[in-house]
């Protein structure tokens, strides 16, 4: 049931000691960019003596990293770079994320270690219905999957009638889903007479890059008959598989011989007890290309105190709670308000004033965004706000990566802003 | 040559009343008006006795308006009417963007408030035509 298991099940302190070993390589791989070069100037030469000497060295965040375009945080020459991830989003600079042929490697390696710990083996059919390109999600998986050995459907998400086609016609055994899409795509089974439970393989599900409840999760494993197990990851870390649930299903294991991870108070920055709930700091322990030292993910979660049954020493982190900045996840994808704001105020024919909803319609998070007009270019006509309606779509649409539902609103209907105006209403309820 | 108002209304019921009330209050009369829905939201078009005064009444309660110009073409109520009208203009390739009619005296005048492209040519067109026009600040 182990991938490698020297590495997973290898004695605490003996896991210590090789985090300290690679976290002072990673800080001298690291201080070769720029960026790093700078704020890890005045570390000694000798390294850290204890892991809780990280403490010391500043964060980074993604405004570092967006300042930092394109190659403030490239550590290795640009030749050995092989591949580049990033964010969505054409306001500012993307996050865009490096990787060298030993990353990608390694990438592959943890996704391998993910799907072994739940069992997936060489003789499964792998359906991967995550988004393939720069999202991180569908390509992590997919070489993750190869290296396994295990065939792997690149589908990619939508189309739900041919994914159900696959899913029964080649005996699909894995899937790697995003879990509103698993409860979107249940609906059309009814329709199709296909009772999943009896008429598909499935035994085991991924689901991931949005959080998720445990009520969602068991719903999930009820209407498919199978095992669902959280997977969590950020591109600047690599993507998927940074942490990951075993059989056990209580917690993810984040494999601590790639990442150190830290549980900060978001507002001061402190580090925080074992076993609190805070914000997510991460250090990577081997990645080449580009190196991150205490990079804050926004994500919320506590380190779960005590050893899994499962056997593994890394250490387990709750899922995720939320974020501590305003980034939203939209089926999955990621993005901020700001952006929305800059495209809507780059249109001419949008008011100062706007709103943004986001809701559960039919499982899948809908964005809505609510616009003014702008009096002084309304020329009185139906066909100038329907033309203009389409432009804010497109414009948000090529933005953001998501297809929002625009409203044209009258000034009256949103809220009067006093002070620093809220805009920003997520009414899908808690986590699912 | 008359001006009209354009009002942005998104489409829910009591919008239109709250207008005609803020109107009605004002005392300004509503002469005709047509709305055109694209179904979550529309535009309301008003002709006032007074244009000036309820632009100034609607904008002071922050509704999204603009003054437009229009031809309020003065014809005979009878069978043909319109048609003789539309004629006109179509034979110079004039195109109506919007466009509705309101009887006067029922058998004797209509009004048509035409919204067309091309403003100075048309209006050059229909005085040609014979077509009564109402003057600016005339009222109906």
């Amino acid at each position: 049931m182990y991938w490698e298991l020297s590495l997973e099940t290898m004695e605490r302190r003996e896991l210590e000691r090789h985090q300290l070993r690679l976290a002072n390589a990673s800080l001298a791989r690291a201080r070769r960019s720029p960026h790093y070069g700078q704020a890890l100037a005045r570390l000694p030469e000798t390294g850290l003596a204890s892991l809780r000497a990280l403490e010391e060295l500043p964060f980074t965040g993604k405004s570092e990293l967006r300042a930092g375009f394109p190659y403030g945080f490239l550590a290795v020459d640009p030749e050995e770079v092989v591949r580049l991830h990033s964010s969505s989003g054409t306001t500012g600079n993307p996050t865009v994320v490096y990787h060298t042929r030993g990353d990608i490697a390694d990438w592959e390696n943890l996704i391998a270690r993910c799907m072994y710990s739940t069992g997936v083996r060489k003789k499964d059919v792998f359906q991967n219905m995550m988004g393939y390109g720069l999202f991180t999600g569908g390509i992590g998986f997919h070489y993750g999957a190869e290296r396994l050995g295990v065939m792997t459907i690149p589908i990619g998400p939508g189309n739900s009638k041919r994914q159900i086609w696959f899913l029964q016609h080649l005996g699909t055994t894995v899937i790697h889903i995003l879990p509103s899409y698993a409860l979107h795509l249940a609906g059309y089974f009814p329709e199709l007479g296909i009772d999943p439970r009896r008429d598909l393989k499935l035994r085991i599900a991924f689901i991931g890059a949005e959080p998720h409840s445990e009520a969602i999760r068991r719903k999930i494993e009820e209407i498919y008959g199978l095992k669902a197990y959280n997977s969590y990851g950020l591109s600047e870390m690599c993507g998927p598989g940074v942490a990951f649930e075993c059989l056990l299903q209580n917690g993810l294991h984040l494999w601590e011989d790639h990442f150190y991870p830290e549980i900060i108070d978001p507002l001061s920055g402190r580090l925080l007890p074992e076993g609190e709930e805070g914000e997510l700091v991460l250090t990577t322990l081997k990645r080449e290309a580009m190196p991150l030292i205490r990079y804050r993910t926004g994500d919320l979660t506590r380190i779960l105190p005590g050893p899994c049954p499962c056997g593994r020493t890394h250490r387990r982190i709750e899922r995720i709670k939320g974020r501590s900045d305003d980034m939203l996840i939209i089926n999955g994808v990621n993005l901020f308000p700001i952006q929305i704001e800059k495209t809507l105020m780059a249109i001419p024919a949008v008011g100062r004033n706007y709103l943004i909803e986001v809701r559960k319609v039919d499982h899948m998070d809908r964005l809505e965004v609510k616009v003014e007009l702008n009096e002084d270019v309304f020329r009185g006509t139906l066909a100038e706000l329907e033309k203009l309606q389409a432009r804010v779509v497109a414009e948000l649409r090529a933005e953001l990566g998501v297809s929002p539902v625009v409203k044209l609103v009258e000034p009256s209907s949103l809220p009067v802003s006093e002070g620093k105006a809220r805009r920003v209403y997520d009414l899908r309820g808690g986590l699912g | 040559m008359s001006v009209q108002l354009a009002v942005f209304l998104e489409n829910h019921p009591g919008k239109l009343e709250s207008i005609t009330k803020a109107l009605a209050e004002a005392g300004v009369n509503i002469r005709g008006f047509s709305m055109a829905s694209e179904g979550e939201y529309g535009v309301l078009k008003i002709l006032a006795d007074d244009p000036e005064k309820a632009y100034r009444v609607l904008k002071e309660r922050h509704y999204t308006l603009s003054r437009r110009t229009v031809e309020i073409a003065l014809i005979d109520d009878r069978p043909g009417g319109l048609h003789e009208l539309l004629t006109t203009l179509s034979s110079r390739q004039i195109n109506i963007e919007d466009c509705y009619g309101i009887t006067l005296e029922e058998g004797c005048r209509a009004a048509i408030v035409l919204d067309v492209e091309r403003f100075p040519e048309a209006e050059a067109v229909l005085r040609e035509n014979g077509v009564r026009l109402l003057g600016e600040g005339e009222q109906l």
